[in-house]
Order: structure tokens, then C-alpha cells, then sequence
């Protein structure tokens, strides 16, 4: 599996070229266009089964319950994977060992990574935002998506980093949640609210932009749910 | 601070001086070797010097127009970049690759047959600014036109008739027309994305609905009804516009263009689809099984087949509103 990103950093896209019998599993509505050849399956976590749970965790981990497996079928393949909303991509190299990435900037791995809902994902739930984490196990490819630019931040000792703003990170760092200020009124009118502080070595990928702040930004401009 | 100038060099011959002499002179005048005159003036429309104040660049300009060579002044826009680039000619010369490059995505293509036109804010925020010769009418999106010369003078037609109420495409083609003089005008396409223009010769193209932002009197446009299993099933609003004709035609995208030549068989989400030619026949197919269908997330795709050539975005309108639907407000309607 071959990956190449182009138009960076705006308007990413990931080109994968698949060899005859290769296998990519992508995030659900990830793929833009792919050669006729490729075969596409629809499976709740891995072709290999134990579906169910780990598919529930995967709805309750705010990523969709689905992923899809894309296979080059006979010859080589493309495969084009983009995201729904503007910014850079980056490639990670799992040897094994485990990423925790932030369900919403998961955009694919190869077939043999396991997937899974790490338990930062019921902390999280604290954190204010909506956000919850995949766990990534194994070798090999991964592809991680951000709204924004992405910067790698290299911890060693603490750091801190608001929730919305994480992309993903080696599991050798340990988070908890906090409060930005010194009191709690003052971290909640700040509108920091609570942040993630990173405890231990190693690297803190962050995304220029907070999806949730752009978000709630449209807020008054869409139209009401009525219900 | 004073206002700085920056001059470059159109690429127009005056007072009917031949091409080799119009390199000559200017070589000598501006004490360059001859080839990388020659590369200077192929590569036009280039930037000469920069960081000029008023009187000498007027004195570059007379020095230039004297070999024989267009030339044009333009303001410096932003003050704190002046002292950082103001580069001197041989500077830019050694950059010259560089500075060509960087031009080369927003010049016009060299063998231009129809209208004169320049980019601005590519590839992410595509601008296109069109030159009309008197009298010369084009068509453009309504509602896209953002700036123009005031001897433009704009007719609404209603182009393609009731058809355009269905394709979602906004009601009405307006036309420009360049009246008493020439002019010219700046179309600004309403997604951020990337512009491209085709040259249509007697070839047809089909633009995705909202694809559409400008082309001249001789391209047809039509809207495509696909039929209900290629239109209605597809879950977006995919409907075509049949270009076809003879004249320029200008495309935009939301999110970055690519380029791809269909040999084969290609599958495409629905929504990145920008443009194709005429040659491909396409399918409106489920992805997968009906497991697919219903959680692959993709939907129905565009199966293409044959030879031909394919445009796509990398961004889909779709998928953006649906990532806005978790930030609306809920509203308990009492």
C-alpha cells in the first residue's frame, strides 16, 4: 500500500495505490473514486469477525459503526480517500505499537491494523467534547486527517493541549483531563473549559483548528431541528 | 512610506517588432544574455523589477516599451513585503525558474484562441478574470460576476429554458457584453475551490450542475435530464450540463481539482464528480452489496467505462452539510 497526499495542505486527498490482493480499510464515505477493479466491503470493525461489540464500541466511540474494506482485485488499484472538511493529512508508520487518534481524524489504515476503542474513550467523555479515541494496534499504514494544519508537538514532561485541538498521539503519554485556569470559574469563562495534560515522552500531533469551534460558529446560521 | 511600484512585461510585441528582435534589444538594454531574455519573454507575463518608486518605474517602463516590448505598472500591495522581495532584474533572472512557476498556475495558456483571461488565488481559492474585445459577449453563472469594467452592460436570459428549474443550477445564465469598448471581467465561483478552463472544438463536455461558471457565445448549453435511474436514485442532485460547441469554458470545484484519464473502468463517488468528456459511459451503481449501500457511507457511485478524460473535486457540498447537521440547534417546537 502505497500512499501520496496531494494539494496539501488545504484541500488534501489521498492517493493509495493497492497491489493485486491488498487491502485497505477506510472510514465510512472516506472514498472519493477508486479503478473499477477494487471491491468494496462493508464490515462493522474487521473482516475477520467479533463484529458486534466491537462495532457497538464503535458507534458509542462517535465513529461510524461501518468501515470499508478496499481490496485490489486482479491487478493494481487506486484508490482516492477525502475528507468533509478542508485540511492536511499525515501518514504514520505503526511498528508495533499502538496510536491513539481522535475518532473523527481517522481516515484509513492497512488491513492488518487493528482497530480498536481505547479506554482514554470513557475519560474523554469527561473532557467537554464530544470526542472520543480509536485505538490503533499493530503494523502498518495509517492515514489521519485534521481540519487545519497538523504540527507534531514532542513531550517530554507534561504538556497541555485543549481536547478539540488533539489529533492523535503515542500511547506512551498518559492524559488526563484538566482545568485550564487556575480556579474553575476562571477555566470556564475563559472558555478553555478543560483541557488534556499529557504526562511522559513522546509526540502530541494537533490541528490548527478546533472542528467543534467552527461548528458551533455556524450554528445560528443553519436551520433549527424542529421537534 | 511611499507607494512602490512593480513592473512587468506582458508578453505583447509593439510597433510590429519581430519576436527575435524585441529579444535582442531587450537583452541589450537590460545587459542579459540572449537566452535568458528569451526564456523572460516566453515566460510573460513576468514581473521585471520590484520595489520601484514612481518616477523610475515609468523610466523602466519607457526602456522597455522602446525594444518593443509591452509593459505594465502595477502597485506594490502590501508595504512590509517590499523591502524582504525587492529584487533586482538579475535576481529574478537566476530565480527564473521559480518565479515562472509560480506564475505558471495563474497565466493564461499561451495558444489562447478565444478570450484573453488571468487567475488569481489558485488553486484554493480560484478567481478568473476575463478580457472581452468590444462588442464581445460571454456567458456567466448568475450571481458569479464580482467585478467588471462599467461599459459591461448584463442581460439575463433565461438559458436552457424550464429545464434549468430541475438541475438545481441556479435559474439564470446572464450574459456580458463589452459595449463601446473593451473591458473586462472578474467571476468568482461561489464555493472555495479551483477554476480550470477547457477550449471547446466541437467536442462536448458534462459539468456536474453547480460545476458551471463561464463560457463564450459559441459553447450550447444544455441541461441533461438523466433519467430516473441516473438522476433521481443518486441521492445528490446529480444532474448534467451538456457543454458542447465550439469557444472557452471555465469549471470551478470545491476543494482541489484532479485530473484523471479514464482507460478502462473508474468509480466515482456521485459527489466528486466535476466533469467528464463525452466518451465515457457511466452507470449509476450501489458501491457494494446492499450492505454497502446502506453503511458503506458512500451510497450510490458513477461506474464510468470506456476512454476518455475525468474531473474531480476533492470535497463534496454533501458531505460538508452533513458534517454541519450535529452543530444545528434544537428548537422544541410549543
Amino acid at each position: 500500500m502505497n500512499i501520496e497526499f496531494l494539494h496539501a495542505p488545504a484541500n488534501t486527498v489521498a492517493k493509495v495505490s493497492l497491489k493485486p490482493g491488498e487491502i485497505c480499510t477506510a472510514e465510512a464515505g472516506a472514498m472519493m473514486a477508486m479503478s473499477g477493479n477494487t471491491q468494496i466491503t462493508t464490515t462493522t470493525y474487521k473482516k475477520s469477525g467479533r463484529g458486534i461489540l466491537k462495532g457497538l464500541k464503535r458507534m458509542l466511540a462517535g465513529e461510524s459503526f461501518f468501515v470499508n474494506h478496499f481490496e485490489a482485485k486482479n491487478k493494481e488499484a487506486e484508490l482516492w480517500l477525502g475528507a468533509a472538511i478542508s485540511g492536511d493529512m499525515m501518514q504514520y508508520q505503526l511498528d508495533n505499537e499502538s496510536l491513539i487518534v481522535q475518532g473523527s481524524s481517522f481516515l484509513a489504515c492497512e488491513h492488518q491494523v487493528e482497530i480498536d476503542l481505547g479506554w482514554q474513550g470513557f475519560k474523554s467523555l469527561l473532557s467537554g467534547e464530544s470526542i472520543f479515541w480509536l485505538n490503533l494496534k499493530g503494523s502498518g499504514k495509517v492515514i489521519i486527517n485534521a481540519f487545519g494544519a497538523i504540527y507534531p508537538i514532542e513531550v517530554d514532561g507534561e504538556y497541555i493541549v485543549d481536547s478539540g485541538h488533539i489529533v492523535a498521539f503515542n500511547e506512551s503519554l498518559n492524559f488526563s483531563i484538566t482545568k485550564a485556569g487556575s480556579s474553575w470559574i476562571q477555566s470556564i469563562l475563559g472558555g478553555e473549559g478543560l483541557v488534556c495534560k499529557f504526562n511522559g515522552q513522546g509526540t502530541v500531533w494537533c490541528q490548527s483548528h478546533n472542528p467543534s469551534s467552527f461548528g458551533n460558529h455556524l450554528t445560528p446560521e443553519l436551520k433549527p431541528i424542529k421537534k | 512610506m511611499t507607494q512602490l511600484y512593480y513592473i512587468s512585461i506582458t508578453g505583447k510585441l509593439l510597433n510590429n517588432v519581430e519576436m527575435d528582435q524585441a529579444v535582442e534589444n531587450f537583452a541589450r538594454r537590460f545587459k542579459l544574455p540572449l537566452e535568458k531574455a528569451q526564456q523572460m519573454i516566453q515566460k510573460a507575463p513576468v514581473i521585471l523589477k520590484k520595489g520601484l518608486d514612481e518616477d523610475s518605474a515609468l523610466k523602466y517602463q519607457q526602456a522597455s516599451k522602446s525594444v518593443g516590448l509591452d509593459c505594465q505598472i502595477s502597485k506594490e500591495a502590501s508595504q512590509a513585503s517590499n523591502s524582504s522581495e525587492s529584487l533586482t532584474t538579475s535576481q529574478i533572472i537566476s530565480d527564473g525558474k521559480a518565479l515562472g512557476e509560480q506564475h505558471d498556475s495563474n497565466q493564461c495558456p499561451k495558444s489562447m484562441p478565444e478570450h484573453q483571461f488571468r487567475y488569481a488565488g489558485k488553486p484554493d481559492y480560484g478567481f478568473v478574470t476575463i478580457d472581452l474585445p468590444a462588442n464581445d459577449t460571454i456567458k456567466v453563472e448568475a450571481s458569479s460576476m464580482a467585478t467588471m469594467d462599467t461599459n459591461i452592460r448584463m442581460k439575463t436570459k433565461l438559458k436552457g429554458g424550464l429545464g434549468r428549474f430541475i438541475t438545481g443550477e441556479s435559474l439564470f445564465i446572464n450574459e456580458f457584453t463589452a459595449e463601446n469598448g473593451p473591458g473586462e471581467i472578474g467571476i468568482a465561483p461561489a464555493t472555495p475551490g479551483d477554476i480550470t478552463h477547457q477550449y471547446l472544438n466541437g467536442n462536448t463536455l458534462f459539468l456536474q450542475n453547480s460545476a458551471f461558471v463561464a463560457c463564450s457565445m459559441g459553447v450550447n448549453t444544455e441541461t441533461k435530464w438523466q433519467g430516473f435511474t441516473k438522476g433521481f436514485f443518486s441521492g445528490e442532485n446529480f444532474f448534467l450540463i451538456k457543454c458542447s460547441g465550439q469557444g472557452d469554458l471555465w469549471f470551478n470545484t470545491y476543494g482541489a481539482l484532479i485530473e484523471i484519464d479514464i482507460e478502462d473502468e473508474y468509480v466515482v463517488d456521485t459527489g466528486n464528480i466535476v466533469a467528464f468528456s463525452e466518451g465515457l459511459d457511466y452507470q449509476i451503481t450501489k458501491v457494494g452489496g446492499y450492505k454497502s449501500l446502506f453503511f458503506s457511507g458512500e451510497g450510490f457511485v458513477c461506474r464510468f467505462k470506456g476512454r476518455g478524460k475525468l474531473w474531480m473535486q476533492t470535497r463534496g457540498t454533501d458531505a460538508f452539510v452533513n458534517w454541519c447537521q450535529s452543530f444545528r440547534r434544537v428548537e422544541s417546537s410549543s
